[in-house]
């Protein structure tokens, strides 16, 4: 058992994506960063999918009420176990008692807290992941409050005590930049607008959550006239509304969308999505559909040393 | 769609919108859903999503190229079968109109020019169909409301609807499965559960359905949510 002291800003508890659904208007849910949520599993030996907490932007602090084996991963943030500083990206032994704690994230938004055999919680609707604007998934469907008490399930063996190599820590920034595909309502854009898209480093608004996240920096023209018909959106769409000012969709969004799709993060970086928070800079580099795919196995080909099944992960 | 994209395949209607998604553009949305629902069949996409009207499909882009896939799409296109009305479920869908359950039915009715009665007799006097279940759980598309063709979405979207509130927007009737946000007008509320995450049937609505409009007053809805 782990019982939260100090919640966060959103702590949640998230596992694999649900997938096949968005035809019912299932969202994907899950992880935001998948690729952070897979390293903390891989070090206390889970599936690289057990369900897991997820902080945003504050952390979180909780007490172990029996011996366990947790690891931290994703944004950059301080970690102290029992007060004493504790460093991300390697199995922790703790005892009955222990509290471990999260500050808040100088870079990125997110950490995972994967515990040895996973935080005990029933799928729904394939996932045990928990989607918030519908109250399912996860514990109770909801975010976690001080004094939840969260089972662990309990493991046969201990893990193997490791650390994650440093050439397998994706580092947490404040400047990114997203690898991206035109969408199907590009042309919606004027010329100077197609232009800019690839070239305008973008800020991300305060509108910034698992829904999705704005981006300043520019207006952009547009003249879809607000009569498109709704079409299919998905993780990593960019949407750009009449006001110009364009939308980038993460984990959680809608399935259908009404404004123009006017570009696509490729899938070798949609797993970045879920670090990005309000102020970070962000630039998006075009690709053509076969270069997306030739980086996004290379990518799998880096990452297979350390997570072999890395082409389920991103 | 995108003209100058290197990608898209000439005078098949067959275009990529993304490194993993291909898109085709469908006649109405029985068709984008006809389609949608042969795609999935075949078992070889990971999401496939009508909307109004288009089709967009997901694939494994780490295991077939967009050539493999536009392949896939451009068969599909070929075999996808006729849709026919045969074997439509009809549902009884009760909605209580008007008052705290329907904020926005005065307004709707002015845009109409009709007053409250010939509305919800119009509203409850035809058979609709369910276009396609999306934005967010089971929220429902319902089209064939074609009186309210001009009926525009609200300005500014409601902060908070209940579930089941049911909506009028550009000629078609939406339900709100969720507590959150919206911006269609909104009529009325139905005490039926639409959508429950934890039952083993979490939809009561899918696309394809009829579904008939049923007045009720607010002793019988305060009954229905209680069953």
């Amino acid at each position: 058992m782990i019982r939260i002291l100090r919640p966060g800003l959103q702590t949640t508890v998230q596992a694999g994506p649900r997938t096949g659904q968005r035809h019912l208007g299932v969202p994907a849910s899950g992880a935001a960063d998948p690729l952070s949520l897979a390293l903390a599993n891989r070090l206390v030996g889970n599936a690289v999918f057990a369900p897991a907490l997820e902080t945003t932007l504050t952390g979180v602090s909780l007490r172990f009420e029996r011996d366990c084996f947790v690891a931290v991963t994703g944004a950059r943030s301080k970690a102290r176990l029992n007060g004493e500083r504790v460093k991300l990206h390697r199995t922790l032994a703790v005892a009955k008692g222990d509290e471990i704690e999260v500050g808040s994230a100088k870079a990125g938004a997110r950490n995972y807290l994967a515990f040895a055999g996973g935080i005990a919680v029933d799928e729904v609707l394939g996932s045990a992941s928990t989607y918030l604007p519908a109250g399912f998934g996860g514990f109770q469907g909801r975010a976690l409050r001080a004094g939840d008490s969260l089972a662990v399930r309990t493991v046969s063996e201990a893990p193997e005590m490791s650390k994650t190599p440093k050439e397998f820590r994706p580092p947490a920034a404040t400047s990114w930049a997203l690898r991206a595909c035109y969408g199907a309502e590009v042309d919606l854009l004027t010329k100077e607008s197609r232009f800019d898209l690839f070239d305008t480093n973008f800020s991300v608004g305060n509108r910034a959550d698992r829904m999705g996240l704005q981006l300043e920096g520019v207006r952009f023209g547009v003249g879809s006239g607000g009569r498109l018909a709704s079409a299919p959106v998905f993780p990593g769409t960019i949407q750009c509304p009449e006001d110009g000012r364009p939308f980038l969709l993460s984990i959680d969004a809608q399935t259908i969308g009404g404004y123009p799709r006017v570009a696509q993060v490729a899938r070798a970086d949609r797993h970045v999505i879920g670090q990005l928070r309000p102020g970070d800079h962000v630039r998006l580099l075009w690709r053509d559909t076969d270069s997306a795919r030739e980086e996004l196995l290379a990518k799998h080909e880096y990452w297979r040393e350390w997570l072999p099944g890395i082409s389920a992960i991103i | 769609m995108p003209a100058h994209d290197d990608s898209t395949v000439e005078n098949s209607g067959v275009y990529s919108c993304g490194d993993d998604l291909i898109a085709t553009e469908c006649a109405d949305t029985r068709s984008a859903q006809a389609l949608a629902d042969h795609l999935r069949a075949s078992g070889d996409w990971l999401e496939c999503v009508a909307g109004i009207a288009s089709c967009v499909a997901r694939f494994d882009v780490a295991a077939i190229g967009l050539d493999e896939a536009e392949q896939r799409m451009s068969s599909a296109l070929r075999t996808v079968p006729a849709v026919s009305d045969a074997e439509a479920i009809v549902i009884e869908v009760p909605v209580c109109y008007g008052g705290d359950h329907g904020p926005d039915l005065d307004d709707v009715c002015e845009l109409l020019g009709m007053d409250r009665d010939t509305f919800i007799r119009r509203h409850t006097g035809n058979e609709y169909t369910v276009e396609m279940l999306g934005f967010t759980p089971g929220f429902a598309f319902i089209g064939g409301f074609d009186e309210a063709r001009d009926v525009p979405r609200r300005p500014q979207p409601r902060v908070r609807l209940e579930p089941g509130s049911v909506g009028i927007a550009g000629g078609r009737t939406g339900i709100y499965t969720l507590s959150g946000p919206g911006g269609w007008q909104i009529v009325g509320r139905t005490p039926l559960r639409l959508f429950a995450a934890e039952a083993e049937q979490p939809f009561r609505l899918r696309a394809g359905m009829r579904v008939r409009f049923v007045a009720i007053g607010a002793e019988e809805f305060a009954a229905g949510q209680a069953e």
